[in-house]
């Protein structure tokens, strides 16, 4: 058959006589696209930052994660353990993660990253080529909770899980608390032993919930500072323990504790229903919007009047946000804080990048960023900002169309901008999936997204 | 106003000017849209009241007094008959009107086409310069892959599409529709760590810097119905083929095939396709009447014709 037929930029066009090709094509023929769907999981998990302490878990191969130019991870990239699972939870520590899956073979929680305080529980040798030295762990090992008997898998299943600096706490569905890792502030919920050895500890802290705050409450929500540890419960109470040089437990004093205590101050008839912290400076929500806040108040953070203390020892009713309207989302970072209000508007204050470009450092009243910036305009002009969160250098905010917008200091590229300039104002990460739930580290980012497909 | 009626092509002509809206079909190239409403002009122009030849100048043939005096000063006038309409053929052909394109379509795209014509060619280069965004209509069909991504070439693929669903296409196009907000930045031509940079993030939408990448401000699924889809879309820079080549990777990364169906520009800038010219209506009076809404309509938006702004409407 006479064809004549142009091929260029991979378009072809046809005369009218050649179009008899097209027309007369055998379509019983036609090579049939049946593409394999390997991820039929409900989350799908994407890690960027720094890759060297193995906190994404992306190697699979020691020599490989050992080669130059493996330390960081630009771009978000999909963790591949998480094909094979279905993750149900993410917490970033000072390099190490922990993930929340549900298994057939009943292991709840996973881990990877920094072990040196054995935060993620105590890792054997699986087989001969691994390294003698556990400190690393390059891909996420399953972290063993010794078990009671009668405990059942369901009740196993992690209901809240934060990590600090170097601990990990967990709080299963049964209301059991387990903590793990260093200890040297009375973080884990437990009396500091002097010169204790971490390393290779397989020491896993159990705490019930009764022991902490009684028969009748519920402990919901467990948060981690840098070295201390808060639980909020349901009836909105906070309990705290670890480290106190800036105030941060609440308790009313400077000292380290290792007792798990109720704190009181201004939230002492509050019902709390978020608590927030990324290093040492703590916020609070109740459940009409007002924000409490105590730890460290260095940048005016807390308190921006003139003879301001710079360390907040017992909760106190924020004066700074009062006026910007009902809140219903707070994050604390290392030196700033955000919240988010009703009309879905960010406000952010303190000191560091504050998302207002360059020249703005430093603000001691909470300024809102412009909706603009979060992906709202002619096209989508219902957009708001749904959820916000922080690390101790950089922020976050989720919107409502699932899209996440990163800005701050981006130390070893835990921005995922694809490079490691500082970003001056929120910038959307490219993540193909609707953000849920977002880690911020110190040092690298974990989100936790629905897939589109 | 008093409406009077015009008989003479001269007025027409001299009011010819200004932007005109066209509905071009598909399957026909902007070269016979030009062609066909270029000769419609002229055809409806020459059927008009024609102006007289040329005037000779007065030059007795004989003085006074001579034999043939009765019969010279009975012509009353001495026209040119080299200008006559019979020697001379048509007052108006398509050379004569001065017309432009304010932004191709491709073969296969119909809707919103507008030409500069006569004095508006000045005006089609402002907005051409402005680069507004258009919005299209794109229809995909699910199922088949075919080699150019339009429908007339041969089928590459088949493939099954019963696992997409509206929610599905729905949030990938808005996932989409961020990145390209995001690669908007890349394009303008600013440093991302500087405060210009960030004021232009406060203003929202943005135009690139050179009108060779394409951009889409906005995707949005608007219809759907087995095996077809409706997307929405707006864009700027965008050609036919970058068009077809993204219905084939939306499909690709919702587990399927698809070629793209049809493409209809709905809206270019502040002209719609409700105000546009239907292939039965490219006459001259019909012409005459969308260059008259148009030039209301651009007195109404004048920022269409300010050149270069950055920050972009809707």
């Amino acid at each position: 058959m006479l064809k004549s037929a142009r091929i260029g930029l991979g378009i072809r066009w046809y005369t009218a006589k050649a179009k008899r090709s097209v027309l007369a094509q055998d379509q019983s023929k036609v090579k049939e696209y049946t593409p394999k769907v390997t991820d039929n999981h409900e989350h799908r998990v994407y890690v960027w930052g720094f890759q060297e302490t193995g906190a994404l878990g992306l190697q699979t191969s020691v020599k490989k994660a050992k080669e130059r130019y493996t330390e960081m991870v630009h771009h978000p990239t999909r963790l591949q353990f998480s094909n094979n699972n279905e993750i149900t939870d993410v917490t970033a520590g000072y390099g190490f993660t922990a993930y929340a899956v549900q298994r057939d073979d009943g292991e709840t929680l996973f881990g990877s990253g920094l072990n040196t305080d054995s935060q993620l529980g105590f890792q054997v040798k699986g087989n001969a080529k691994d390294p003698s030295n556990l400190d690393v762990i390059i891909y996420p090992t399953a972290i063993k909770l010794p078990r009671r008997q009668e405990e059942t898998d369901e009740d196993m299943q992690v209901k809240s899980m934060s990590a600090g600096r170097a601990h990990l706490v967990v709080v299963t569905k049964n209301g059991t608390v387990f903590t793990l890792g260093n200890n040297s502030y009375g973080q884990c919920g437990r009396s500091i032993i002097e010169d204790e050895r971490y390393s290779g500890s397989a020491l896993i802290h159990r705490i019930p919930q009764e022991d902490i705050c009684g028969k009748e409450d519920e402990i919901t929500h467990v948060e981690c500072g840098q070295d201390h540890t808060m639980f909020l419960t349901k009836n909105g109470r906070i309990y705290t323990c670890g480290w106190g040089a800036d105030g941060q437990t609440g308790q009313g004093n400077y000292h380290t504790a290792g007792q798990i205590t109720l704190i009181g101050g201004d939230i002492a008839k509050e019902k709390i229903v978020r608590v927030t912290c990324s290093s040492d400076c703590v916020l609070a929500l109740n459940e009409a919007g007002d924000v409490f806040g105590w730890g460290n108040s260095e940048y005016g953070q807390l308190d921006d009047s003139e003879h301001a203390e710079t360390q907040i020892n017992t909760p106190r009713a924020l004066k700074l946000t009062k006026g910007i309207g009902r809140i219903k989302d707070v994050a604390a970072g290392g030196s700033f804080c955000m919240a988010l209000t009703d009309e879905g508007l960010v406000y952010t204050w303190g000191f560091g990048i504050l998302g207002f470009g360059p020249f703005v450092e430093q603000t001691s009243r909470p300024q809102h960023l412009l909706p603009p910036l979060f992906g709202r305009n002619d096209f989508s002009n219902a957009t708001t900002v749904v959820s916000i969160g922080c690390g101790v250098f950089h922020m976050g905010a989720v919107n409502s169309d699932g899209d996440l917008f990163m800005w701050g200091k981006n130390r070893f590229g835990h921005l995922g901008l694809g490079h490691k300039k500082d970003q001056f104002f929120p910038f959307k990460a490219a993540i193909n999936g609707k953000v849920s739930k977002v880690a911020f580290g110190v040092d690298h980012t974990i989100a936790l997204c629905k897939p589109y497909f | 106003m008093v409406l009077t009626k015009v008989y003479d092509a001269a007025t027409v002509f001299r009011h010819l000017n200004g932007i005109l809206n066209v509905y071009k079909p598909a399957g026909m190239k902007v070269k016979h849209v030009r062609n066909a409403i270029l000769s419609n002009i002229c055809k409806g122009l020459n059927s008009l009241e024609q102006r007289e030849p040329r005037e000779l100048p007065k030059s007795p043939l004989l003085g006074t007094g001579t034999a043939g005096d009765d019969v010279l000063h009975k012509i009353a006038s001495n026209p040119d008959l080299s200008d006559h309409i019979l020697s001379a053929g048509p007052h108006y052909t398509p050379s004569d009107v001065r017309f432009s394109t304010v932004a191709p379509l491709g073969d296969h795209t119909s809707g919103v086409l507008l030409f500069g014509i006569n004095k508006g060619t000045g005006q089609a280069s402002c907005i051409k310069g402005n680069r507004p965004v258009r919005v299209y209509h794109i229809t995909g069909r699910m199922g088949t892959a075919t080699e150019n991504h339009l429908p007339d070439t041969h089928i590459t693929v088949r493939s099954n599409f019963r696992h997409v669903s509206a929610e599905r296409i729905s949030g990938l196009a808005s996932s989409m529709q961020a990145s390209h907000q995001r690669k908007m930045y890349e394009l303008c031509g600013v440093d991302l760590q500087t405060q210009a940079a960030y004021e232009l993030a406060c203003k929202g939408l943005i135009r690139p810097a050179d009108n060779n990448h394409p951009v889409i401000y906005g995707i949005n699924l608007i219809h759907f119905e087995r095996p077809h889809f409706t997307l929405e879309l707006h864009a700027i820079n965008e050609t036919e083929e970058y068009l077809a080549a993204l219905v084939h990777d939306m499909a690709l990364e919702l587990r399927t095939v698809a070629h793209c169906a049809q493409i209809r520009c709905v809206r270019h800038s502040h002209f719609d396709i409700r105000d546009s010219l239907l292939r039965h209506g490219w006459n001259l009076p019909g012409i005459m009447k969308n260059l008259r809404r148009h030039r209301d309509l651009l007195r109404e938006h004048p920022q269409m014709m300010h050149p270069r702004q950055i920050n972009l409407q809707a």
